[in-house]
């Protein structure tokens, strides 16, 4: 009887707002199609896959392909490299733009403040393509702006090898791909200090808290939330790597460095044809990435942090 | 209200029919055709000169509509992908992907051409002669079969070295014959700063799509043949590099490069410093392929007048053996492959091979190439050769042509003989004529085409693209590595690439040649 009450109560809720929930429908058919769908595809990461017979066309092989690829020598070295790489990232990447926020949420000049602001988000609207060119300008020996600068000012003797020490090569990225992202990520986290209870601050001053007293105590764990989501999803993201960003800021001199997931299947997959192993390496990607994003969520759980679901 | 419903309906079904009724009625068959779309400004592929050249004088006589279907030159490869994937590719295909075609062969989506060409395609099979048409046969379990048609290439030359002929007078020397005397030049070249304070000697920039493809001249000349057999030849078909000897020539560029005598960049693939570079004369020797230092696109020579007073290019073989044969690879005499896919119905095939058939008759080809006189041209010399060929961008938009593209069955101009098509080519660098043909004649020295395969190598399949990223990283290491690290590191990155797949792929290339399955021949035989 109370069931057949709520769920009265329920299609009542449905017809009430029909239009907000018919909006719905637009971001539901969009992973119907675009995640759901493809999936099927999956299939052909266990086929010897024949692009004329299509699925239907193809001879199952089990696991042949994820085997051919795993002993594939540069598999593993771009395996590693994608974790060194993400890791770095998470690293340096993933505070940045909380300092940054906390930053900006305390200017006082608004004009200054909003100027900054889009000044900060610029570099993520530009193509990696673009910041690969500037990256030879700054850091290319002898002509690139830094080492141009060092060496006329005799401060150091030989080129420093920002591009072609493996090392190096990591800083490098790193530091790129940092101020290209962390303006851009402060968004969330402006909109989570602008949700903050006013009184929680006057509270603190009263109390006699200074500045840093006050973003430790109150604006830092009024975004806890927000942080621990995020580092949820980043963590869940340690597998998958950006095509452009190692691909354009790599060379051949640091291939040992910079070769990752993306740029190895686009190299032994893509451009010689071989769906199927991309597929697979993909697949392997998605599981673990699937894995990890369990384990950290249920890490967060237990410290009795609200994790993503 | 209801009856004139129905009226409009109908008539809007009659109006939709008609054209499709009238089509019908004017051909009987519509032959779709790739065009490769290069983005050319007040060129459009589905409405040209040459489109309606081909209509007038292949399509209306016999039937046939002609479409083309325009692929973006730059993507041909995916677009050409997903349309075989999805069924809808045109009747006749064309692309630069060989290996990828290859693959497409053996699973079965290309159809074979034999019967057609013999009945349907005799000029054509002329035109392209048995030379050129082998690189299209393969055999795919039921003996070779002719599955696609390679465009015929009028210059197989690759590359030339570029020397500056003015920094050679200013240093009294002769152009360098060996590497010692090369050596010598680039010493002199940098104690002289003869291209200012940055000075780059010996200019060399990474091309990583094919790493060792910049210095097949220079490992060629070091290769000890005594050691080798033509079967050896064949095995390392491609991977030069392993074979002994060759290893010296990079030794050589090691050494320059610890002298400060190469681009400090090497190995970042900077190529738009390299170009800037070049241009503002800071170079004194390079590779690069044998007409590009005079070519409309990059204009290294004409800009390099413009920056440096007398600045001059000449073509020169400074790797020459110093005791042994020197020879130069060539390209394959075939260009793109053209194919039709098996899914076309044997009729649209018929009249495909009737339409590449047809664009090799003489006239055809003629007006292909060259356009409407009057429009891409003006005047002609005693053999009917253009004089004044005009820049596409210069012609008036309806008469814009693309040579190779629109003819896909010749890659170069045609004109009758071999002699009268390289005096033709020289044409198109005015200014430079007699710089251009020399520097073909220095390519042109113990020219030999590549080993290829007529089965396929399923290893390069499996590790082609791994091996040719491991092949950058042994050349960028060992080139610049300590002198004393050389050997070791060569070995290091040799090994990497043996394990990674290269030593499958010598295997399996050494297995084709036991079968015969392959074309072309070892230069030293005896």
């Amino acid at each position: 009887m109370k069931d057949v009450r709520r769920q009265k109560s329920r299609l009542k809720f449905l017809l009430q707002d029909w239009r907000l929930y018919s909006m719905m429908l637009i971001p539901i058919v969009w992973y119907l199609v675009f995640c759901y769908k493809p999936m099927y595809g999956l299939i052909i990461a266990f086929q010897k896959y024949n692009i004329f017979g299509g699925i239907a066309g193809s001879d199952y092989i089990g696991f042949e392909n994820f085997r051919f690829v795993f002993e594939m020598r540069d598999f593993s070295i771009a395996l590693v490299n994608t974790l060194w790489l993400n890791f770095l990232d998470l690293i340096f990447g993933f505070p940045m733009p909380i300092i940054l926020a906390i930053m900006l949420n305390e200017m006082r000049l608004i004009k200054l403040k909003k100027m900054s602001q889009t000044m900060l988000y610029l570099p993520h609207f530009l193509s990696w393509v673009i910041i690969g060119g500037m990256v030879l300008e700054i850091f290319s020996p002898t002509t690139g702006l830094i080492n141009a600068t060092l060496l006329k000012t005799g401060l150091v003797s030989g080129n420093v090898p920002f591009l072609t020490d493996g090392h190096l090569w990591r800083f490098t990225y790193v530091l790129v791909g940092v101020w290209q992202s962390m303006g851009w990520g402060t968004i969330l986290y402006l909109a989570a200090i602008t949700g903050l209870d006013m009184n929680l601050f006057e509270a603190a001053q009263i109390d006699g808290a200074n500045k840093l007293q006050q973003i430790w105590h109150v604006t830092l764990p009024g975004i806890r939330s927000t942080i621990v989501v995020l580092l949820i999803m980043n963590i869940g993201r340690m597998m998958s790597i950006g095509f452009d960003r190692p691909y354009i800021i790599g060379n051949t001199l640091v291939q040992d460095y910079c070769d990752v997931i993306s740029t190895f299947v686009y190299r032994a997959g893509i451009i010689n044809g071989q769906v199927a192993r991309a597929t697979a390496i993909g697949m392997f990607q998605s599981v673990v990435g699937l894995v990890l994003i369990t384990i950290a969520n249920t890490v967060s759980r237990m410290f009795d942090e609200q994790g993503i679901w | 209200m209801k009856k004139l419903l129905v009226l409009v309906l109908a008539l809007c079904m009659l109006l939709s029919v008609m054209p499709a009724l009238s089509l019908a009625e004017d051909y009987a068959i519509t032959l779709r055709v790739e065009m490769y779309d290069r983005s050319i400004a007040g060129f459009n592929v589905e409405d040209c000169w040459q489109l309606h050249y081909i209509q007038e004088n292949f399509g209306d006589p016999n039937g046939i509509k002609v479409e083309w279907v325009p692929a973006s030159r730059w993507s041909e490869g995916e677009v050409l992908s997903r349309w075989l994937q999805g069924g809808t590719a045109p009747d006749i295909c064309m692309t630069y992907g060989t290996d990828l075609l290859q693959q497409y062969i053996d699973q079965g989506g290309v159809r074979p051409l034999d019967e057609l060409l013999e009945e349907y395609g005799q000029d054509l099979t002329d035109f392209l002669g048995a030379s050129v048409l082998q690189y299209g046969q393969f055999d795919t379990g039921s003996g070779l079969q002719q599955y696609y048609l390679p465009a015929r290439r009028i210059i197989v030359a690759t590359q030339s070295m570029y020397i500056r002929e003015d920094w050679l007078e200013e240093l009294g020397m002769e152009v360098p014959e060996n590497v010692e005397e090369l050596h010598d030049y680039l010493l002199a070249a940098k104690d002289a700063n003869l291209g200012g304070e940055r000075t780059i000697p010996y200019s060399s920039d990474l091309y990583a799509a094919d790493p060792f493809y910049g210095w097949i001249y220079q490992m060629d000349s070091f290769i000890d043949y005594d050691q080798i057999t033509e079967e050896d030849w064949v095995a390392y078909a491609e991977m030069h590099y392993l074979l002994p000897g060759a290893k010296e020539a990079i030794r050589w560029m090691n050494t320059f490069y610890n002298e400060g005598l190469v681009t400090d960049y090497f190995g970042i693939g900077n190529s738009e410093q390299t170009d800037a570079d070049r241009v503002l004369g800071l170079d004194g020797f390079w590779v690069g392929n044998w007409d590009v230092a005079w070519r409309m696109e990059y204009m290294y020579q004409q800009e390099l007048s413009k920056n440096v007073e007398g600045g001059k290019w000449l073509a020169c073989d400074a790797f020459k053996a110093v005791d042994g044969p020197t020879l130069h690879e060539t390209y394959t005499a075939a260009g793109q492959a053209i194919f039709i896919p098996a899914t076309t119905d044997d009729e649209t095939a018929i009249a495909a091979i009737k339409y590449l058939n047809w664009m090799a008759s003489p006239e055809a080809l003629y007006a292909l190439q060259n356009g409407e006189m009057g429009h891409t041209y003006t005047t002609v010399d005693d053999n009917g050769i253009p004089t004044d060929l005009k820049n596409i961008a210069d012609v008036e938009d309806a008469y814009k042509i693309h040579a190779t593209d629109g003819a896909p069955i010749c890659n170069g101009y045609y004109y009758g003989s071999d002699e009268l098509n390289y005096a033709a080519s020289a044409n198109g660098y005015p200014g430079y004529t007699e710089e251009v043909a020399h520097s073909l004649v220095v390519s042109n020295t113990g020219a030999y085409e590549p080993i290829t395969f007529t089965r396929t190598i399923q290893s390069r399949v499996d590790y082609g693209t791994t091996i040719s990223s491991k092949e950058g990283e042994l050349l960028v290491q060992a080139v610049t590595c300590a002198p004393d690290a050389f050997d070791t590191v060569w070995d290091e990155y040799v090994n990497a690439i043996l394990t990674s797949g290269g030593q499958q792929i010598i295997d399996e290339q050494r297995e084709a040649y036991a079968e015969g399955a392959y074309r072309g021949f070892y230069p030293m035989a005896d």
